[in-house]
């Protein structure tokens, strides 16, 4: 058991610019992360074992993130890399499993800051190797400088795939076409006005964008992927036209030679770990589907828990920055560790730069809103869940015996049962029962949100400390259990 | 075909890994779902019920469909875990692991 002022889960932007606020204010922190290096995904980086000799047009953002990276080495903050977060036994305690150094957390506030992850969208085909998330391709490039094909596509919605597209061809992949299924052209005129609150975003996109053009790249934008085919692995994608309400028109479709296919349909919060702790969620498709209810003041519906960046809402590295610090002066005033003067100075700074660039985000959502649902997509064989291989015809079977929602779809085919734990099928399941129901996808009730929030070993259980409960000396309550 | 980019990197010493019955180059900090990419191969397993091809997905932990057999350990991740000299790992169908201490 470890006692700090402020847990922090996530070391990736929010995480880090957390954590560093919150040693300003003389608080203790423990700095929980999954992997085995800071950074999150925006700043992953090659392992220290690989020695740079020159400079490379992949450590752009380099001198920031070994910036934000010394926060690990400070004296009042505990880096706990390759630990799980697996529970919120009680309101402000960690439950952490990371081998022999498994244990509780105890805090007096907590930054979840847990990042996001590829939107999981089935279509046939995409489960076949050499079909990869565009968040993996990018920690392959970032992490590893390897590309797994040389001729790649790159499908699905959302501004990262032009951003994955001009990567690509810097790394000397051949790029077979960029399908994006929001009409983005159409629709830029609209959404310039706010686009222009962050000129210097705008211009990266541009770049990327131009160097596209510049390749003779296809950018086909209002279509999307509706076959990856192959045996063994992906050799070609087929594309088609797709409208706002979700239909796709198969008989325009255009087929792309590729040995990679890159999917990237935006990113879905990771909200596991504030489901458990019991904070109140809504429901935003645009920003990514179900996001924590957050005041001002980025508090979640908890006492002192506390959401920041990309796992709260998308909106990329420079929001989650301002956020990270933003959660941690909050709860530096909640724990009386700064000035009211002081916390509000801050604020007011960050506050600016919060809007404007949230502004910025607003427009990239009107731009690359996606159709209506992406179930058209798929045939009956086509693979849902990918743990357990359930298909969308096993979901129809199960319907038409009467099974209608998705607790009732979960229990009687297993989709959302296996290892990933819903992560890949639970809005897929979710957007069925809300097509089929009429309904929108936020009345669709989910199956309850159970520790642990991600497999572990159980041998690390057997490390844990488990603390004596804090009763109170009344004689009428169970006596204080012996340690 | 995969491959491993970059003039401005030195990946230092290559060892080796055993990937079923080969011997596959790793650079030391990849991980054995880069290894594995790394030596062009496309399958990382078979599934259990449909014997289909999986591979690498999310590439962060979050699909758990990289799985692989290392050092006797059936279900890890590839992409989560770090390649060192000497691992056995194997890359058949789920569920038909050998059973340790059977």
């Amino acid at each position: 058991m470890m006692r700090v002022d402020l847990a922090v889960v996530g070391a990736g932007p929010a995480g880090l610019a957390a954590a560093a606020e919150a040693v300003t204010h003389g608080m203790t922190v423990a700095l929980i992360d999954d992997n085995a290096r800071p950074g999150g995904q925006y700043f992953r980086h090659v392992p220290p074992s690989f020695r740079r000799t020159a400079a490379t047009a992949f450590d752009k953002d380099r001198a920031r993130a070994e910036a934000l990276f010394a926060i690990t080495r400070h004296p009042q903050v505990t880096y706990l890399p390759e630990a799980t977060v697996w529970d919120v036994p009680e309101p402000l305690t960690l439950a952490v499993a990371a081998g022999p150094r498994s244990g509780q957390v105890e805090a007096g506030a907590i930054v979840v800051a847990a990042g996001a992850h590829d939107r999981p969208v089935p279509f046939p085909g995409w489960t076949l190797p050499g079909v990869v998330s565009a968040g993996g391709v990018q920690n392959l490039i970032k992490g590893f400088r390897l590309v797994p094909g040389t001729r790649a596509a790159v499908a699905g919605n959302g501004p990262l795939l032009f951003l994955i597209g001009a990567s690509l061809l810097r790394a000397g992949v051949a790029v077979a076409a960029v399908v994006e299924a929001a009409p983005i052209d159409r629709r830029l005129p609209a959404a310039l006005p706010q686009l222009l609150a962050a000129p210097e975003i705008l211009q990266q996109a541009l770049d990327y964008r131009w160097a596209l053009l510049r390749a003779g790249v296809p950018v086909l934008t209002g279509w999307a992927p509706v076959n990856a085919e192959g045996e063994d692995a992906v050799r070609a994608v087929q594309a088609a036209p797709i409208a706002e309400d979700g239909s796709v028109d198969r008989a325009r479709a255009r087929s792309f030679d590729c040995d990679l296919l890159v999917v990237g349909f935006g990113l879905v919060p990771s909200v596991e770990l504030l489901r458990l702790a019991g904070a109140g969620l809504r429901f935003d498709r645009r920003r990514g589907g179900w996001l924590p209810e957050r005041d001002e003041a980025l508090e979640t519906t908890r006492r002192n828990i506390f959401a920041a960046g990309d796992g709260t809402g998308i909106g990329g590295v420079e929001l989650a920055l301002i956020e990270g610090r933003r959660a941690a002066v909050e709860a530096a005033v909640q724990l009386s560790r700064i000035a009211p003067f002081a916390a509000d100075e801050i604020r007011a700074g960050l506050r600016r730069r919060w809007k404007r660039l949230d502004r910025f985000r607003r427009g990239i959502e009107a731009l690359f809103a996606p159709p209506k649902d992406f179930l058209a997509l798929q045939t009956p064989q086509t693979v849902l869940c990918r743990c357990e291989e359930v298909t969308r015809q096993e979901i129809e079977e199960r319907r038409a015996e009467g099974f209608r929602g998705a607790v009732q779809l979960k229990s009687t085919t297993r989709m959302g049962m296996g290892r990933c734990q819903g992560r890949n099928c639970m809005a897929t399941l979710a957007a069925l029962v809300a097509a089929d129901s009429g309904a929108s996808e936020s009345a669709v009730a989910l199956p309850k949100a159970r520790a642990p929030a991600r497999p572990i070993p159980i041998g690390d259980l057997l490390h844990e400390t488990i603390p004596p409960p804090d009763l109170p000396a009344d004689p009428h309550l169970p006596r204080k259990r012996r340690t | 075909m995969t491959h491993r980019f970059d003039a401005g990197i030195d990946r230092g010493t290559a060892f080796t890994i055993t990937v079923d019955d080969a011997a596959v180059r790793a650079f030391p900090g990849e991980s054995v779902a880069a290894a594995l990419l790394g030596d062009g191969r496309r399958a990382f397993r078979r599934t259990a019920r449909t014997g289909a091809p999986r591979s690498l997905y999310c590439g962060m932990g979050v699909c758990w469909d990289c799985l692989v057999t290392i050092d006797g350990r059936s279900g890890l991740r590839a992409c989560m875990t770090e390649a060192q000299p000497g691992m056995r790992v194997l890359t058949g169908r789920t569920g038909l692991e050998p059973e340790a201490g059977r």
